[in-house]
């Protein structure tokens, strides 16, 4: 399989089906339904901020957009929470957070979960990238697609 | 500002458990402030200031109206933020009074988690309808409370500089110490061993249980006036030597650029400009520990030493007690006296400085209090014997 179609076939959600999903808004809807990992950027100076707002925090330009990010990471730092403090994460602990550093937005950091690995056993320094969830909103209706990350290198 | 203003009286509620607290929020506040007017030896008519921080309950006209503040004409908050703004209130009443927008200023905090829910658990058991906001980036990946926030600054920083967990339990054990001597400390008698912190249960790591304050009910206030008014009344006066706020990048946001940091970098950089002294300077300090790691963070970034010597600072009972090498949150702290959003670490200043602790350090010529450490804007205040 082609890494295009792994990302297309999607995978589990860290944290269940039953966890919240976010609220869509103009600053996050990309962010969460692209099925790519996309970041703000300005069209004017090209700097790349996360997360998204209403001005360039580099040049203070208003005219924003998009950058579709190949999704390659690494891992800056992890927390493993053992006490659930919702009801509905008690079946999920321990689960990590991790920030990830992306490649082609320097300075960047996305806050995730990591597929497939042991909490404990991820490490500031791992390589990951992107892979999406799917999920689907019961009150909105909407189609989400939820950046999750994979280690691909320790 | 620049030794102008001081701390003229101070008072407190007793601090109880979360949700044991027999008085509404709003009555604690009205405690606090009728105790701290009296131990400045002033009427409650003589207040024309109040300032508070992540207040919108206990309104001044509300105050105003219970306790009879008849000549109320300055009132402020700082912008919307936690414990980390603790000492830009300070700041504000130091401002006003500076400048002689009011006379006498009180400065308060109420808790009552019991009556209002607790920060930890936002959300409750209903679920979240929804993730919006820095929600939306966070929550949806189980980032939900500080503890988790401050975990993932704390792992980057004991990372990149080779520092250990006992570094964390060294802040926890320093101040279940220090509580030890307060009879006002909530974790009085209920000293803290090594060997409890490490058999502790996680929270989220780097944090055990130990690491991470409680949430307590209670109120807390403190009256700033002019220096010279002060020294006409009862109490030896406070002098607000500097006080100083740090505005850092956005809430709920992490960058690269300040990974590992608590947000005191700027606010040490102000604070020792403003105050014309340094570090070496303090005799004893009171630090706010959301958790311990942040605390840690916050003495390097306040230039008291480099993040590879943090370790062996805290080390070897370096914190502890009245005579320690570097006294150190001498009433036991969010740890170990109580969580009044921090503000019971003000109060702790001005009784170093009156010589009233129950830890109380040798000629204490300046003390320091240092707001919550992890989230921007942290701010830090120091006061001054006076001259």
């Amino acid at each position: 399989m082609t890494r295009a179609d792994d990302r297309a076939a999607g995978v589990p959600r860290v944290l269940g089906d039953a966890w919240s999903l976010p609220r869509l808004d103009a600053h996050n809807r990309a962010f969460f339904t692209a099925g790519v990992l996309t970041l703000q950027q300005c069209t004017a100076c090209e700097h790349v901020q996360h997360p998204p707002d209403d001005v360039c925090e580099a040049c203070g330009g208003f005219d924003l957009g998009w950058l579709a990010s190949a999704g390659d990471g690494r891992i800056e730092s992890v927390a493993v929470v053992t006490q659930a403090i919702h009801p509905a994460l008690a079946e999920r602990v321990p689960y990590a957070i991790v920030l990830v550093s992306v490649a082609d937005a320097p300075g960047v950091l996305v806050t995730g979960n990591v597929v497939g690995a042991e909490p404990d056993a991820i490490r500031i320094g791992d390589r990951v990238r992107v892979v999406f969830a799917d999920a689907r909103d019961p009150q909105s209706s909407a189609e989400l697609r939820i950046p999750q990350w994979e280690i691909v290198a320790a | 500002m620049h030794g102008k203003a001081a701390i003229a009286g101070i008072g407190e509620t007793t601090y109880y458990k979360h949700g044991e607290s027999p008085h509404t929020e709003f009555q604690l506040a009205c405690i606090a402030i009728r105790r701290a007017v009296e131990d400045a030896g002033l009427a409650l008519t003589d207040v024309d200031g109040l300032v508070s921080f992540m207040d919108q309950r206990n309104v001044p006209v509300r105050l105003a109206r219970a306790l009879g503040l008849t000549e109320l004409r300055f009132a402020a908050t700082t912008w919307a933020a936690g414990g980390n703004s603790m000492a830009s209130a300070i700041q504000l009443a130091d401002a006003a009074v500076s400048s002689g927008h009011a006379r006498h200023v009180v400065v308060f905090r109420a808790l009552a988690q019991g009556q209002f829910g607790r920060f930890g658990q936002a959300g409750g058991s209903g679920g979240y309808a929804g993730l919006s906001g820095s929600l939306a980036w966070n929550g949806t990946y189980g980032m939900l409370t500080a503890a988790h926030q401050c975990a993932l600054h704390t792992a980057r920083f004991l990372h990149d500089h080779g520092i250990s967990q006992e570094a964390l339990c060294e802040i926890a054990l320093a101040c279940y110490a220090n509580a030890q001597r307060n009879p006002r400390a909530l974790r009085r008698g209920k000293p803290l061993t090594r060997e409890a912190y490490h058999a502790s249960r996680w929270i989220v790591k780097p944090f055990h249980l130990y690491d991470c304050c409680p949430e307590n009910d209670g109120a807390a206030a403190a009256v700033v006036t002019t220096l010279e008014r002060a020294r006409d009344l009862p109490q030896r006066p406070a002098t607000i030597v500097a006080a100083a706020t740090g505005i850092g990048p956005q809430y709920g946001a992490f960058d690269m650029q300040h990974l590992g940091s608590a947000f005191y970098r700027q606010v040490g950089k102000h604070l020792w400009e403003q105050a014309g002294c340094g570090p070496a300077d303090v005799d004893v300090a009171q630090f706010y520990e959301n958790f311990t790691g942040p605390v840690l963070i916050a003495l390097c970034e306040m230039g008291f030493c480099a993040p590879e010597g943090v370790e062996e600072f805290v080390s070897d009972g370096r914190l502890v007690g009245p005579d320690a090498a570097f006294p150190f949150n001498t009433s036991g702290g969010n740890l170990g006296e109580a969580y009044i959003h921090g503000f019971e670490l003000v109060n702790e200043s001005v009784r170093q400085i009156r010589g009233t602790s129950t830890c109380q350090v040798k000629k204490v010529e300046r003390a320091l209090v240092v707001a919550g450490p992890g989230y921007a804007p942290g701010s830090a205040a120091l006061f001054g014997a006076p001259s």
